[in-house]
């Protein structure tokens, strides 16, 4: 029987679901130092804290893709990149030309070509870390996110020092350590002057789309067997970003002591059918299949269309800007259906 | 013969009898009972007139969860008796015969190529896939040692079983896409399925309960061992393929429409056997009945243990029926196959 690791890839693709948009309330990142390279060396703390030391800086750079993305954002080329889906087809490369002919050396979580990763000659391996609970408690034993477990870790620690982004905190917190850590990588300070300028005119905009608009959206994952997933505003960093830009998630369990989602089965859907717009993650269920769900058909905002299949963006300045400007088109088409 | 067990026929008769009255209140159950507490009033009006139905929960999940729990119950009850039957192997299961690995593989195929997840794409990919992989089983052990014993077929569905495993796992991890279907299907979950496209479901596993009555003395006479199974004037080929067949239509209908479930087919038939006796022509439709009233109560359970939740009968199943099969084994009955 295979119900056991049935539940396990569950568990993991759960967890993998979770973890894409995971948070912290408080990151371990307020005395990590900058980059430097004074006296000859070459030293940057992580958000975990951790100290990674070089003879001169690093221009080699292996990367998670998300991270990877941000990177490019701001004009730094990664020689290797590896990522949970596959990088080829990752729509969200496709505005970086100079992309297609970085080597990738993973497409599918916990699968990294050692060896191609090697022949890259990686200077330091950028990967991703998510808080386990709401307090930002980080599995530091564990392996980093994206990776299979810690012999695959110790395996790229044996090419490269790792260097580890945690998405955990606010929003803003997260992007600033990405800006710190990409600096130190390289990045000119005014790319990321000229990333936050865009940044900031799309939190303006979408400032001012939540307000016109005044409408609840929900973000939820779902499918048939699991039923809906829930995100909680309060532990995804995104979204705690975008309410502070005013706009309204649904948030119906903010201190139930659940973490990242609250879970609805489809007896239960009635329960959470607050919201007017619906941002469905891409890897669950469409509005198709959700129509198909009897307990789940009468959602206002289905039956108004107001379905949109929402990706994980990573956080930096630019995808954020771009991520900003699709929610505020899409709080513009929408209508209020949940009329108080 | 399986019947070390002294059971009477009027016994026999009684436990059937208490089988039903016990799928019954299965079924029962599992209309009134759900992670959204409901009460006993409202379900019974609901089910009565649809219009006093809230947010659909009674028509739209539980009526349609009960009867696909029965159905693919009694289909994987059925399926596991045959399978023991046909093998002689007390811990036959899906999988000896390739069934499950071929259905699994054609499903992904399917998801890979067509995109296809509709509950038919999904029915016929898993039977092409489970009669395919009957069929290659089959003609591998057929080619070597001969039908005569189990343990050819046995081995030939392990390996072919691994085979098309690692040809499943290649797409699955070639692909995102598909992973993520193949991830929501292989879960075997009764809830957010609909009854939609369940007719020729219904209309394979009513097949193959009739090649499965239709094996039925060739299975009790397999029983005797197969030399003296053929001295009775027995068509092992026939045997053969008369339980290949039902084996592979029930499997593939239950795969269908709920995912792959485990550990049903695998207990279920040594629960029924405890009840009365191990002839086929008993043990059969028991093992059905017992498969039923195991996937709804586990069904039942998964609903009331995760809050606003549930855990899927899947891995209910894993934990209860794992606990169950050791304790089947610990008495000792399965030596008596």
């Amino acid at each position: 029987m295979t119900s056991l690791p049935r539940r396990t890839a569950l568990a993991a693709a759960a967890l993998a679901a979770a973890a894409t948009l995971a948070s912290c309330s408080s990151g371990p990142t307020a005395d990590a130092a900058d980059g430097s390279s004074g006296s000859g060396g070459w030293e940057f703390t992580d958000d975990t804290g951790t100290t990674v030391t070089l003879d001169e800086a690093p221009d080699r750079i292996a990367s998670y893709s998300d991270y990877a993305l941000g990177l490019l954002s701001l004009d730094v080329e990664p020689v290797a990149v590896f990522g949970r889906v596959d990088v080829a087809s990752d729509e969200r490369f496709a505005e970086y030309p100079e992309a297609a002919d970085i080597p990738v050396v993973g497409n599918s979580y916990g699968e990294i070509d050692l060896e191609a990763l090697a022949e890259t000659e990686p200077d330091v391996i950028v990967v991703g870390l998510y808080p386990e609970d709401r307090e930002g408690t980080l599995a530091l034993d564990g392996p980093r996110y994206g990776l299979a477990d810690v012999e695959q870790q110790e395996q790229l620690e044996a090419i490269a020092p790792l260097i580890t982004v945690v998405v955990g905190g606010t929003g803003s917190d997260v992007i600033d350590n990405f800006n710190r850590m990409a600096l130190a990588l390289g990045a000119e300070q005014s790319s990321v002057d000229e990333a936050k300028t865009e940044f900031d005119a799309a939190a303006a905009d979408l400032q001012s789309a939540a307000e016109e608009s005044d409408l609840e959206v929900t973000q939820m994952y779902a499918d048939a067997s699991s039923g809906i997933y829930l995100a909680k505003p309060d532990d995804e960093p995104e979204m705690e970003l975008y309410r502070s830009y005013g706009v309204d998630f649904t948030d119906l369990n903010p201190d139930d002591g659940n973490y990242y989602w609250d879970i609805y089965s489809w007896e239960n859907a009635a329960q959470m059918m607050t919201g007017d717009v619906l941002l469905v993650n891409v890897e669950g269920f469409q509005a198709d299949d959700l129509a198909a769900q009897a307990t789940f058909a009468a959602h206002p905002a289905l039956v108004a269309g107001q379905v949109h299949a929402w990706n994980q963006v990573a956080m930096d300045y630019h995808s954020q800007a771009g991520h900003m400007e699709q929610l505020a088109e899409i709080l513009r088409s929408s209508q209020d259906v949940n009329p108080a | 013969m399986l019947t070390t067990t002294t059971t009477g026929r009027p016994r026999r008769a009684l436990a059937v009898a208490a089988l039903l009255v016990a799928v019954a209140a299965a079924c029962l159950v599992s209309l009134l009972l759900g992670s959204n507490r409901l009460g006993l009033g409202t379900v019974l009006t609901a089910l009565v007139d649809r219009s006093q139905d809230v947010g659909d929960v009674v028509w739209g999940s539980r009526v349609p969860r009960t009867v696909l729990g029965l159905l693919v119950g009694a289909c994987m009850g059925v399926a596991g008796a045959v399978m023991q039957g046909q093998t002689r192997n007390p811990l036959a299961d899906p999988g000896i015969f390739g069934v499950t690995a071929g259905a699994g593989l054609a499903v992904v195929i399917g998801l890979y190529v067509f995109d296809a997840s509709s509950v038919l794409a999904t029915l016929v990919l898993a039977l092409v896939g489970a009669a395919v992989a009957s069929v290659v089983v089959f003609s591998v052990a057929a080619l070597g040692r001969g039908l005569s014993s189990p343990v050819p077929l046995a081995i030939a569905g392990t390996a072919v079983s691994a085979l098309l495993i690692a040809a499943t796992s290649y797409l699955v991890l070639a692909d995102e896409t598909t992973l993520a279907g193949y991830r929501i299907w292989v879960v075997g979950s009764l809830s957010g399925r609909s009854l939609t496209g369940i007719t020729p479901a219904l209309v394979f596993a009513v097949l193959g309960l009739l090649c499965a009555v239709a094996n039925m003395r060739s299975l009790d006479t397999l029983a005797l061992g197969t030399e003296l199974a053929t001295g009775l004037g027995e068509s092992l080929l026939r045997a053969r393929l008369v339980g290949l067949a039902a084996i592979t239509l029930l499997t593939a209908s239950a795969v269908a429409l709920t995912g792959p479930i485990g550990f049903v087919g695998l207990t279920a038939p040594h629960l029924a056997r405890a009840l009365v006796g191990g002839g086929h022509r008993w043990l059969l439709p028991a093992s059905g009945l017992v498969g039923a009233v195991v996937l709804l109560v586990c069904d039942v359970v998964g609903r009331l243990i995760a809050g606003t939740a549930e855990v899927e009968v899947g891995v209910v199943l894993t934990v209860l029926g794992g606990v169950a099969f050791v304790l089947i084994v610990r008495r000792g009955r399965m030596a008596r196959l």
